[in-house]
């Protein structure tokens, strides 16, 4: 009686059918995988942070496999729980307060007003406060605000700075959308859903012009959805 | 320990596959190619539909606005709908009644199974081609204002759903007589996979009930506006992928058995346990779907990557059963070469090129799909062409070629006549092969860099990246290659399902390996575990290519971590 050869085994082929997990290795060795020998710390992107409007909690701790995030969110308490009527209100205000006269936003131009004696506190609402207190220390995340409506966002055009981190607080106003920003060799996606605010903190490392786009399908002008983040 | 003299394969003294096709009632057979015919249709005008869309995106054809998105409608409800559930239930009938060997049990539930199928056909189709687009997953929010098309989308697929269920009723009762009669004590492992099939179809359509009776109640002013339709869209959409996944596994099983008399070398124990697997691996690994909603907690999306990993387990298994049993067979019987033995498959028969094929691009769509998994992974590729491109390897290369195997060899057998020109046809899975390949290494890499999935003028005024236009037009190039050559293989088997020929005899393009079978695996058989270490490695480099392309992007993104 010969034996079987170790690869007409039933137990050989059965562990051949999860080979596949194998590549937890390699999830692992980009700091993808929850492990304690996992390779260099925060070298994936992490993910978005939502608030789903009405209190709802912060599941997402991803940070622990990212970058450091910038320190300290004393004044920026306006996105714990944003309902979506408070988004609302702080993107209008930030709107009304940034635009410049080509019809873009750019947040630190109210930096420069305070520099120069200005009075940026045109509307009312602790989010104006929080966004002047974002504006002094360099260090700190600047709140920006981004709607996404059928069939543009709002604004169209921001002006950011490279190397400044931007705590971009977004949502959806009327259906899902996407806001996808073209980045050269890829692009990020953020999907943004009707009445949920989501936040996330990014920062640009080179200067450039960069494409948003919407990658939901959200009507028959959905191809003409764009906008551009200018990054100076 | 597996010695060669023990039993490896419970030899089937049944007569074979064609010969009990053939002597099913004439009834049941009428009614089998009804619903190929029905799900032949479906694929016809689906391949058209993705045939036009793929022509628009490449700007070879101009269509823009509800036009561009009615044809992709079209599209994704006559491929992903129509055409997977049709044939699906129709091959779990075909199959049961074979199994059965008596024909269909609870025969009148069939027929209202397949009459609901039909008339759900109808009026997706309907508001598909004529109201607001709503793609294929009928998203409400789309058309708000207009719940007409809301509400017969949603019908459309409610009745789909209902005559899955009876039908897949009928086919579990059929599967069940020969037990219940006392002539079979236990299932084989197609029947026990026919079993476990059915019942996940019935899942299935209790899922695509869940997502679109909102829809219907709301459209008849019977109920709140669907807002939570994403997420159970979601639950049906992870169905959707794997029920056709199983279904093909079965199908092979079927035919190997069919061209070349080869069962598993493992005993039907192991099968058993393969298709049970798809029960428990693939509900908790549909998180993927879902890394991009805003409101999943990042706890949620890593333990969703890592169930993810699991995805593939029957599959790969399964293909390790096949492939192993094959090539032992053929060991046996004097066959050498690494992978010599592979020349003896019959690969003039259309069903066995269809069949190799569909597991080349099964093994290429695999390496794809391990990319998207990965929740770190997930903001730079889904929402892209990435996931059209990797997929269609799936959809097109091993689904339906292997779908379309199986009615190469069962329409002859109902009496549908003579296979149409099959030395035309086993030379289309190669072209449709290649088709796939420029469609899917041009998908994948618009994807990579950012091409969103259902956009058809990708130049947003000159902003976009200049290749962006240029990989589209090679999706085109690719999609027109496979669609042309797909073309072909249905227009052969409508043929043949429409042809009142005699069958000629199709022993020459089988091979028997059920002879010699004693010594069966004594000496080893490498080709499965090659191909999935190659597997395995080109997963890995697809992955830290991924990996070292998002580290490198301008951009720090992170999340909140409140820490509250």
């Amino acid at each position: 009686m010969s034996e079987r050869h170790v690869t007409t085994r039933r137990g050989f082929i059965a562990a051949l059918g999860f080979s596949a997990v194998s590549l937890y290795g390699a999830w692992a060795a980009y700091g993808a995988a929850p492990l304690p020998f996992g390779g260099h710390k925060g070298a994936a992107a992490s993910e978005p942070d939502a608030h789903d409007g009405h209190g709802g909690g912060h599941g997402g701790h991803g940070a622990a496999e990212a970058p450091a995030e910038p320190a300290g969110h004393a004044g920026h308490g306006a996105a714990a729980g944003m309902t979506p009527e408070e988004f609302r209100s702080a993107h209008d205000a930030f709107v009304e307060r940034f635009t410049q006269k080509d019809g873009s936003a750019d947040p630190h131009a109210a930096v420069e007003a305070h520099a120069h004696g200005g009075h940026g506190h045109a509307g009312a609402g602790h989010d104006h406060a929080s966004m002047g207190a974002a504006m002094v220390a360099a260090a700190e995340p600047v709140d920006v605000y981004l709607m996404a409506q059928k069939f543009a966002y709002s604004p169209d055009v921001l002006r950011l700075k490279a190397g400044q981190p931007y705590r971009f607080r977004m949502m959806a106003d009327d259906i899902t959308h996407g806001a996808s920003i073209q980045l050269g060799s890829a692009s990020r996606i953020i999907r943004l859903r009707p009445n949920v605010v989501t936040e996330q903190t990014i920062t640009f490392t080179k200067p450039g012009a960069y494409l948003v786009y919407c990658t939901v399908y959200c009507g028959p002008a959905h191809d003409a959805m764009q906008g551009r983040i200018v990054v100076g | 320990m597996d010695c060669i003299s023990t039993p490896v394969a419970t030899a089937d003294t049944r007569p074979r596959l064609t010969a009990r096709l053939a002597a099913l009632p004439r009834g049941d057979a009428s009614l089998f190619r009804l619903l190929f015919g029905a799900a032949l249709l479906a694929l016809a005008l689906g391949l058209a539909g993705g045939f036009v869309t793929a022509l628009a995106r490449a700007r070879a054809l101009n269509l823009f606005g509800d036009d561009a998105y009615r044809v992709l409608t079209l599209h994704g409800v006559s491929v992903f709908f129509y055409w997977l559930y049709l044939i699906q239930a129709a091959l779990l009938l075909v199959l049961a009644a074979a199994e059965n060997g008596r024909g269909l049990a609870l025969r009148p539930l069939a027929w209202l199974g397949a009459a609901l199928m039909l008339a759900g056909f109808a009026a997706s189709e309907w508001i598909s081609a004529i109201g607001t687009p709503l793609l294929y997953d009928g998203s409400p929010e789309l058309a708000v204002d207009d719940p007409r098309s809301v509400g017969v989308f949603a019908l459309g697929y409610l009745l789909l759903s209902a005559g899955l269920a009876a039908a897949a009723v009928s086919g579990i009762a059929t599967l069940l007589q020969p037990r219940r009669r006392g002539e079979a004590e236990a299932f084989s492992a197609i029947g026990f996979a026919l079993f476990a099939w059915a019942g996940f179809l019935i899942v299935s359509a209790i899922a695509a009930t869940n997502a679109f009776l909102p829809g219907l109640l709301w459209a008849l002013g019977a109920g709140p506006f669907p807002a939570d339709h994403g997420t159970e869209w979601h639950i049906l959409f992870h169905n959707l992928h794997y029920l056709p996944l199983m279904a093909t596994v079965l199908v092979w099983y079927v035919l190997t058995q069919h061209l070349t008399g080869v069962t598993s070398i493992h005993g039907a124990r192991l099968s058993k346990i393969v298709f049970a697997a798809y029960l428990v691996f693939v509900p908790p690994t549909s998180l993927y779907h879902m890394f991009l909603e805003p409101n999943l907690s990042e706890s949620v999306r890593v333990v969703g990557s890592l169930l993810s990993l699991f995805v593939s387990v029957p599959t790969l298994a399964a293909f390790a059963i096949i492939v192993s049993s094959l090539e032992a067979s053929a060991r046996a019987r004097g066959a050498t070469g690494l992978f010599g033995w592979m020349k003896g498959l019959p690969w003039r028969n259309p069903a066995m090129a269809n069949m190799g094929w569909a597991v080349v691009n099964m093994l290429v769509g695999i390496t794809f799909a391990f990319v998207l998994i990965q929740e770190k992974l997930a903001p730079m590729l889904s929402d892209t062409f990435f996931v059209p491109g990797y997929f269609h390897f799936f959809a097109v290369g091993v689904l339906t070629q292997t779908f379309l195997a199986a009615l190469m060899v069962i329409l002859p057998a109902l009496g549908g006549g003579a296979l149409w020109r099959p030395d035309l046809l086993r030379r289309m899975p190669a072209l449709v092969t290649l088709g796939l390949l420029i469609f899917g290494t041009a998908g994948i890499a618009a994807g990579v860099m950012g091409v969103p999935r259902r956009v058809f003028d990708v130049g947003y005024g000159g902003m976009a990246p200049a290749a962006w236009p240029v990989l589209m037009a090679l999706v085109g190039v690719g999609a027109t290659l496979f669609a042309v050559a797909l073309s072909v293989s249905v227009y052969g088997v409508v043929r043949t399902l429409l042809s009142r020929r005699a069958p000629a005899t199709a022993e020459s393009r089988r091979v028997d390996w059920t002879d010699g079978q004693r010594g069966v695996g004594a000496v080893p058989a490498w080709t499965g575990p090659l191909s999935v270490a190659v597997l395995i490695a080109t997963m890995y480099v697809a992955t830290i290519v991924a990996f070292e392309i998002i580290q490198s992007l301008p951009i720090v993104a992170i999340g909140g971590g409140h820490g509250h």
